[in-house]
């Protein structure tokens, strides 16, 4: 009886006390000082900043919105290993960022901020870079199958049909699926077609670090014919690259780790998705072994399930691909490439790379180093990788969301 | 130890890109058709149109392409850039954000105690700088219209109001109109 009474009796006294405040001026005491249980909290990207961190003024990046002119993006800046080769593929894409291979080379292009869906059309000797759509909010993910181009938005996912016979004048869009959480922070969904047919694609957690709900820091798959979605992971606090191994099936992700504990940790993460129910830590453990100051009380980073790498502090590792091609050297064949964007929240910048990841034939990670280099110039950076892609002809492209470009790796013995 | 610093000009103006190749002095002149609002040198004295002086060249600059690209509505400017090419909005930019700004307006002591307070509450200088000066993509707030902050932050609240992330209309949602008119009439006091 007395439990059953206790909590209305607790929120009468609170109701009293917030009524009482609301009419008196605030008597200076400590609880008067608190803030108020509804106190709006900081910018997502601000949560968890301490307060002797301020002084470094670090803060996003702004959003890329332009693209460079192709004569102005200074390609001959992009270092890669002996005999392989950097170009301009395409210029002239604002924001370009995850990327999807449809027919006859067609790749489509998602952005996050300009609302742009691109076709970019190869035409032999130079890309046409066509505007499939407009207007849209968050269009980040794409992904394809079978002549439909799928859209993933804020908090929905579009389905194009019969995109390829119909570039310049593309079909209404039909909702593949509604009702995703309309968050900003890490709203923004990166998305890939399965081997089984189903949607990947994240929802990230709504803040640095934060309890996320239940829905998200989540891996989740849709069956677009059906509309059903499941989880296919937890703990994850932001994944914006996503893949399968070529052989073993397994979903394999990169994730980005959570702001303002040091300028070298936590690491992004590699991840692979081995068994169901898996949960990665967030926001309890990072990296598989780095207790959260906050939410980490009471926890061991045992209870988690552990990342298949650590990539790097603040790298932001993004679009990831496995290396199918045959083009590159037979040391590359399923390999992983990473987008690495760059940091923001560090003293000294990083990231801004392509990383290449070896995993042994158990498929545990062997080597992780620089692939292509040369985005950051001393401490300034000139564009930002977002998302790879193996192209049919067995080369890599890279998208640039700040150059508004895609770049094109090949190997020449 | 530290090296050559070929960016110059763009880091000088908050942008890490080679192509920000901005020309303040041609954007003087580019810059003339909009004195009729914005006022001469961008110390606007119609509080409906914010003074644009001394404001971050990148926020000028992605403001004119979300007008251009149809992001932001506006039906009074989309006829000024509607053809506009990216060079001469990078150089407008330029020009503006040379440009002092005009002064603070007045506002009662007991106004001015709440907009801190809201302010505070709400961690605006985060993003907007703790003299709220602006940076970036970001901007100025000190001594901007009265009239215009509530009808921007109004227009967050509201989703009505182009939003290049999101962060503004997420933060305009707790602030109650009181909070809004508070708030503007302390920053516009900056």
């Amino acid at each position: 009886m007395s439990n059953r009474l206790a909590i209305p009796l607790a929120l009468a006294a609170a109701w009293a006390t917030m009524l009482a405040t609301a009419q008196q001026p605030a008597p200076p005491t400590p609880a008067a000082q608190a803030p108020a249980a509804a106190a709006p909290i900081p910018p997502s990207w601000a949560q968890g900043r301490k307060a002797d961190q301020e002084a470094a003024n670090l803060s996003p990046h702004p959003p890329g919105l332009t693209a460079l002119a192709e004569k102005e993006i200074p390609v001959a800046n992009l270092k890669a290993p002996p005999g392989f080769h950097v170009t301009v593929y395409a210029a002239g894409a604002p924001n370009a960022r995850s990327m999807a291979f449809g027919k006859d080379g067609t790749l489509f292009v998602g952005t996050r901020f300009p609302g742009n869906v691109y076709a970019i059309v190869d035409k032999g000797d130079h890309r046409e870079v066509k505007t499939i759509a407009k207007g849209m909010y968050r269009s980040n993910g794409v992904a394809y199958k079978n002549g439909t181009l799928y859209v993933a938005e804020l908090s929905r996912i579009l389905k194009y049909e019969n995109i390829d016979a119909n570039l310049d004048n593309p079909p209404a869009p039909k909702v593949v699926y509604d009702n995703l959480p309309k968050d900003e922070a890490h709203g923004w969904k990166f998305m890939t077609m399965g081997p089984d047919g189903w949607l990947y694609f994240q929802i990230g957690a709504p803040g640095n670090i934060v309890m996320p709900p239940y829905t998200h820091a989540t891996i989740n798959r849709v069956n677009p014919d059906k509309g059903v979605l499941e989880v296919v992971a937890r703990g994850v606090r932001n994944s914006v690259g996503m893949d399968f191994h070529p052989v073993t099936h397994e979903l394999w992700f990169t994730n980005n780790g959570r702001d303002w504990v040091g300028d070298d940790m936590p690491n992004d993460t590699l991840h692979r998705v081995s068994a169901k129910n898996m949960n990665f830590g967030y926001p309890f453990c990072h990296e598989g072994a780095l207790l959260d100051d906050e939410f980490g009380k009471g926890h061991t980073c045992d209870e988690f399930d552990k990342p298949a790498a650590k990539l790097g502090p603040h790298v932001a590792a993004l679009g990831m691909r496995f290396y199918t091609g045959s083009q590159f050297p037979a040391e590359y064949r399923n390999n992983i490439f990473i987008a690495e964007h760059g940091s923001w929240n560090r003293s000294k910048k990083t990231g801004y790379n392509i990383s290449r990841v070896v995993l042994d034939a158990k498929g545990k990670v062997v080597k992780y180093e620089p692939f292509i280099t040369g985005w950051l110039q001393g401490e300034e950076f000139w564009g930002r990788p977002a998302d790879v892609q193996v192209a049919p002809d067995g080369s890599l492209l890279v998208s640039d969301d700040t150059a508004g470009a895609i770049f094109k790796v090949s190997y020449r013995k | 130890m530290r090296r050559a610093r070929p960016f110059a000009l763009a880091l000088a103006l908050g942008i890490a890109l080679p192509a920000w190749a901005a020309d303040a002095e041609a954007g003087k002149r580019k810059a003339e058709p909009c004195a009729a609002c914005h006022g001469a040198a961008g110390v606007s004295t119609n509080a409906q149109f914010p003074s644009l002086a001394g404001e971050p060249p990148l926020y000028v600059y992605y403001q004119l392409l979300n007008f251009r690209d149809g992001r932001r509505k506006n039906d009074v400017m989309v006829p000024f850039v509607a053809t506009m090419a990216d060079e001469d909005m990078k150089d407008i930019a330029a020009y503006y954000a040379a440009q002092a700004r005009g002064p603070g307006r007045e506002v009662e002591p007991a106004i001015a105690d709440a907009g801190k307070a809201v302010e505070a509450r709400n961690h605006c200088g985060s993003c907007h700088m703790p003299d709220f000066s602006g940076q970036k993509h970001i901007p100025r707030l000190a001594g901007q219209h009265y009239d215009y902050l509530v009808k921007s932050l109004r227009g967050f609240k509201s989703n009505t109001r182009a939003d290049l992330d999101g962060t503004m209309s997420e933060a305009a949602q707790p602030l109650s109109e009181k909070d809004i008119t508070d708030v503007a009439a302390w920053l516009a006091a900056r």
